[in-house]
């Protein structure tokens, strides 16, 4: 018998999804009359503007670079310097997030990247409920 | 379409004023403005004004309370760096609709200091966890994505900060008056890649204002100043595959400038001087072949060639731009468009394009909206 009671943790932006087995996935939402996704489940499509429900679906965790720049200076008490970019996912969501990576002149337009689930830096909620967040490493191909 | 002109245009020093209100800044400006057409805040029928970050504060009555209350109806506008464009827009549909013969159009801003903030999200603060919101990253990113398909590279990016940096020299109401050579852009405080601080506009505080009067009232003043506005086009983003998540600066720009060019039945080619939102030195990149001033792929070479520079093909942000005259957010829609009238009627001084008689005044709000605005000599 346990003590210990889990805490499920809070997704810390809004197209995380956390499982009951607190597993996190990426949420993303489909047209299913033109084929548009986006993070957002929207009230019609934003493209077509059907208004036929959007399929919720997981995303793939794995995608290539769109854009990036390295950030040198941000907001104050931000640490820098940080890679910033933006990833098409195989199934053609898009997100924006870090990029941790050792040599940042390695980085490129094309870049195979993978999602990792993280602890948002280590933040707390309010409740002091722990936040899952992600970041983006190199995808070499060995990872299973 | 009944036709408007442009009989009073004029803007503050671009800088920082302390100890003044952005209502006080924007009450100067209207009065210059309506000191150039000859006419008194009496004359006006409506007043249109366009501020940002000081929208929510009911500044046209404000206005009004520093120049005359004299019970017009006013109209405030928020549409991110697109505000004053917009208001100047309003009070163009104001006398094309036949309800005012003259209009007052003005846009107003205290800029915040420091980096321009982020808008609120649940959740722990995303900046560093989540890429970056700042706009410096923004543009960058955008700008990467031009040089990945098109190999620009960071001395093109740079080469449009000499060149409005050079613009502005020649006018005495830029925040700054400075040239900044090539080295010293590249050797300035690395930003964002490629973006380094004198790639980025200068935030200050400032203020403009233009009055629009109907095709009547303009022959009643004389037309000998007149602007005649030939084109006005806004437009919100429409779908692109990675807008919002990452802002699209090029889609919404050209379909407004598809708007503006259908309107006045000219195309870019016919175009003498322009005044585009170079927030960032990659985004005037971009904009060159949004605008239609170049083909796609073609903006660095067009910035290499002079073209775009004061005695070239098509000069671009001759008033030194958001880059160097300053980026009031909500005034800089109107004095886009202050700069392309005192240009159409070769009153520009040092910075005057010889024989200028069509230009072409664009912005571009974050969320987005995008304004463009083609203006002819009457």
């Amino acid at each position: 018998m346990t003590t210990s009671v889990a805490v499920s943790p809070r997704p810390a932006t809004g197209f995380i999804r956390v499982g009951e087995d607190a597993k996190p996935w990426i949420t993303g939402f489909r047209c299913m009359d033109c084929g548009a996704v986006a993070t957002e489940q929207t009230l019609a499509c934003r493209r077509c503007t059907s208004r036929s429900p959007l399929q919720e679906f997981r995303a793939s965790a794995r995608g290539r670079v769109y854009s990036w720049t390295v950030v040198q200076r941000s907001y104050p008490g931000i640490a820098v310097p940080f890679v910033s970019v933006i990833v098409e996912l195989e199934d053609h969501l898009t997100l924006k997030g870090t990029l941790r990576v050792a040599d940042h002149d390695s980085v490129h337009s094309g870049m195979p990247v993978r999602l990792v689930f993280d602890d948002a830096g280590g933040a707390l909620d309010p409740e002091g409920a722990p936040y899952v967040g992600y970041h983006f490493v190199p995808f070499t191909g060995d990872e299973k | 379409m009944s036709s408007v002109y442009v009989v009073g245009a004029d803007l503050i020093k671009f800088g920082r004023y302390p100890n003044r209100s952005p209502a006080q800044l924007g009450a100067e400006a209207a009065l210059l403005a309506l000191d150039d057409a000859g006419l008194t805040i009496r004359d006006v029928g409506a007043l249109y004004v366009g501020s940002s970050f000081n929208a929510a504060s009911m500044m046209g009555q404000q206005i009004l309370q520093q120049i005359g209350q004299t019970g017009i109806p006013c109209v405030n506008v928020s549409n991110a760096c697109a505000s004053g464009a917009t208001a100047f827009r309003e009070a163009m549909i104001g006398i094309m609709s036949g309800l005012y013969d003259v209009a007052l159009a003005v846009g107003t801003e205290k800029n915040p200091p420091g980096m321009l903030p982020s808008r609120k999200t649940e959740g722990p603060p995303p900046e560093g966890l989540f890429g970056s919101g700042t706009m410096p990253a923004v543009f960058a990113e955008a700008g990467m994505v031009h040089s990945a398909a098109y190999g620009t590279t960071i001395e093109q990016f740079a080469r449009v900060s000499v060149k409005n940096h050079y613009h502005a020299t020649m006018n005495p109401k830029a925040m700054y008056q400075r040239e900044t050579p090539l080295e010293e852009v590249l050797a300035s405080e690395m930003i964002a890649w490629p973006l380094t601080k004198l790639m980025c506009s200068v935030n200050v505080d400032g203020a403009a204002a233009t009055v629009l009067v109907s095709a009547r009232k303009a022959r009643e003043l004389g037309l000998s100043r007149a602007i005649r506005v030939r084109g006005s086009a806004l437009a919100s983003d429409p779908w692109e595959a990675h807008n919002p998540v990452m802002f699209d600066a090029n889609s919404v720009t050209r379909l407004a400038a598809a708007g503006a060019f259908e309107m006045a039945g000219v195309g870019p080619q016919e175009l003498d001087v322009v005044e585009l939102h170079d927030c960032f030195a990659t985004a005037e990149l971009l904009h060159y072949e949004n605008l239609g001033l170049c083909g796609e792929g073609e903006a660095g070479a067009l910035i290499d060639s002079g073209a775009t520079t004061l005695g070239g093909r098509v000069p671009v942000n001759v008033s030194g731009g958001l880059l160097s005259k300053g980026h009031p957010i909500g005034a800089t829609g109107v004095a886009n468009i202050v700069e392309i009238v005192q240009q159409l009627r070769g009153e520009a001084g040092a910075r005057q394009v010889d024989g200028a008689r069509l230009g072409l005044a664009h912005v571009l709000g974050f969320g987005a909206a995008a304004a463009v605005h083609i203006l002819e000599k009457a």
